[in-house]
């Protein structure tokens, strides 16, 4: 049996959300199957006012082993520092974050906000939000650089915005049946089985892409959406159109953009005015390039591959 | 979007537009070839005075999108239509929704995105 608390600071709700419609397992087959206690969840937990203070107490006292602790969403810091802009269970919630990250032996951040910060850490960041082990790129965040659990891992990263509801089960499955030894990290702390390949890997749009067939349109069936609509699919690290959502499409697949949210600098360009569903180019090529092509390469291949192109490429092969 | 092929008869009227588009370049239209579309905020400008045209505002077309018969730049960054990634090489054909015409390969115009 192992004992799971999770707490939400500043958050929507999203990976609480997500985590509930999970399938592969699902929340209850973590109970049922996997010997996960879920000490506290804030849309599952029983306890209240004085009796949950009184549990997180025992937690950092070690009446209670905490095998794994969940974090989702911002460590609020503001006002100068103090934190009292997100107060729980008596105090502000960054102390029980620090006091609780301490004593689990495995800390998992879940969602944007608590890995990197995602969009309230985005300027002019008003509540002084961070991640828990980074902001944004820096590595550092709330506990720390050197942090490690008591188990010696850093905080485990899975981002997304939110994540996917069985990356999230999968990997409380993976740390609460003693394979967390098995897990790689990348260099933001992000399980590489999940976060080595990119979106872009299994996109139903690849042959467009590779013909340089542009979508000019939302929802349009026909072409990729990298050149126009802004997509970051081919810079963005995570196993969408492999681990599909509702075991049935992606983003992509259904048409939109893919947002890069699995990436530190997620929400891309602080969302400035233009910068979102629009690819951005300078001198009409694109800022940011598939990952490891340079320009001249990518100038390169275009032409090849719209000199190869061949007839379907350019036409709706989906039809009815 | 476009079909799921091109009619005989849609190629012959795409023939003969490109070939009227052609002659109105070739013979004296002034089409506003700088400044270029580079920033966000000067694509949308030119976007928004192409939305603003009747779809079959040729002459419009071609002054506002700053097309040329020849390509734009030199060497690496040569701004021809057929590297384009609204261009379809087949049909010979933009399709940036704003446009929608039949143009060469190595023509050009200050909305090219590569």
């Amino acid at each position: 049996m192992a004992n799971l608390l999770w707490l939400q600071g500043g958050a929507c709700s999203g990976n609480t959300m997500s985590f509930l419609n999970a399938e592969e397992p699902s929340a209850c087959d973590l109970v049922t199957d996997f010997g996960i206690n879920v000490l506290w969840h804030p849309s599952l937990g029983m306890e209240l006012g004085d009796n949950l203070q009184q549990m997180l107490r025992d937690c950092i006292s070690g009446k209670i082993k905490l095998d794994i602790f969940v974090f989702e969403g911002t460590v609020v810091q503001a006002p100068d520092g103090t934190g009292e802009w997100n107060r729980f269970a008596g105090r502000p919630m960054k102390d029980w974050v620090r006091e609780l990250s301490d004593v689990a032996d495995f800390v998992v951040g879940l969602g944007d906000c608590a890995t990197w910060g995602g969009i309230p850490a985005t300027a002019p960041n008003p509540t002084d939000s961070v991640g828990l082990q980074f902001l944004k790129r820096d590595h550092g965040g709330f506990l720390g650089k050197g942090f490690t659990s008591k188990a010696g891992l850093p905080v485990i990263n899975v981002p997304g915005c939110p994540c996917h509801p069985d990356w999230v089960t999968q990997i409380l499955v993976g740390v609460a049946t003693g394979h967390a030894g098995d897990l790689t990290l990348d260099e933001f702390q992000r399980p590489k089985t999940f976060f080595q390949s990119f979106t872009q890997t299994g996109c139903t749009r690849n042959m467009h892409f590779a013909y340089k067939v542009s979508a000019t349109e939302f929802g349009q069936r026909k072409g990729c959406l990298f050149y126009d609509l802004g997509c970051r699919g081919p810079m963005t690290h995570s196993p969408c159109n492999r681990i599909l959502w509702n075991r049935q499409s992606s983003k992509t697949r259904a048409g939109m953009p893919c947002m890069g949210c699995t990436e530190p600098e997620f929400p891309f360009f602080d969302l400035a005015p233009g910068t979102v569903f629009k690819t951005q180019t300078v001198m009409g090529v694109p800022k940011d390039l598939p990952e490891g092509v340079d320009k001249k390469g990518y100038v390169k291949l275009t032409g090849a591959a719209k000199a190869a192109a061949p007839e379907w490429a350019e036409q709706d092969i989906f039809v009815v | 979007m476009s079909e799921a092929r091109v009619s005989s008869e849609q190629q012959a009227a795409d023939k003969a537009l490109l070939e009227h588009l052609e002659s109105r370049l070739a013979g004296g239209l002034e089409p506003e070839i700088e400044p270029r579309a580079y920033s966000h905020e000067e694509v949308l400008e030119v976007v928004g005075r192409l939305q603003k045209l009747d779809s079959n505002d040729y002459d419009a077309k071609l002054v506002v999108g700053g097309f040329t018969l020849e390509p734009y730049g030199v060497g690496e960054d040569e701004q021809a239509c057929d590297t384009c990634m609204y261009y379809q090489v087949h049909r010979e054909f933009c399709e940036l929704p704003e446009l929608m015409l039949p143009v060469g390969p190595k023509w050009s115009c200050r909305l090219w995105r590569i």
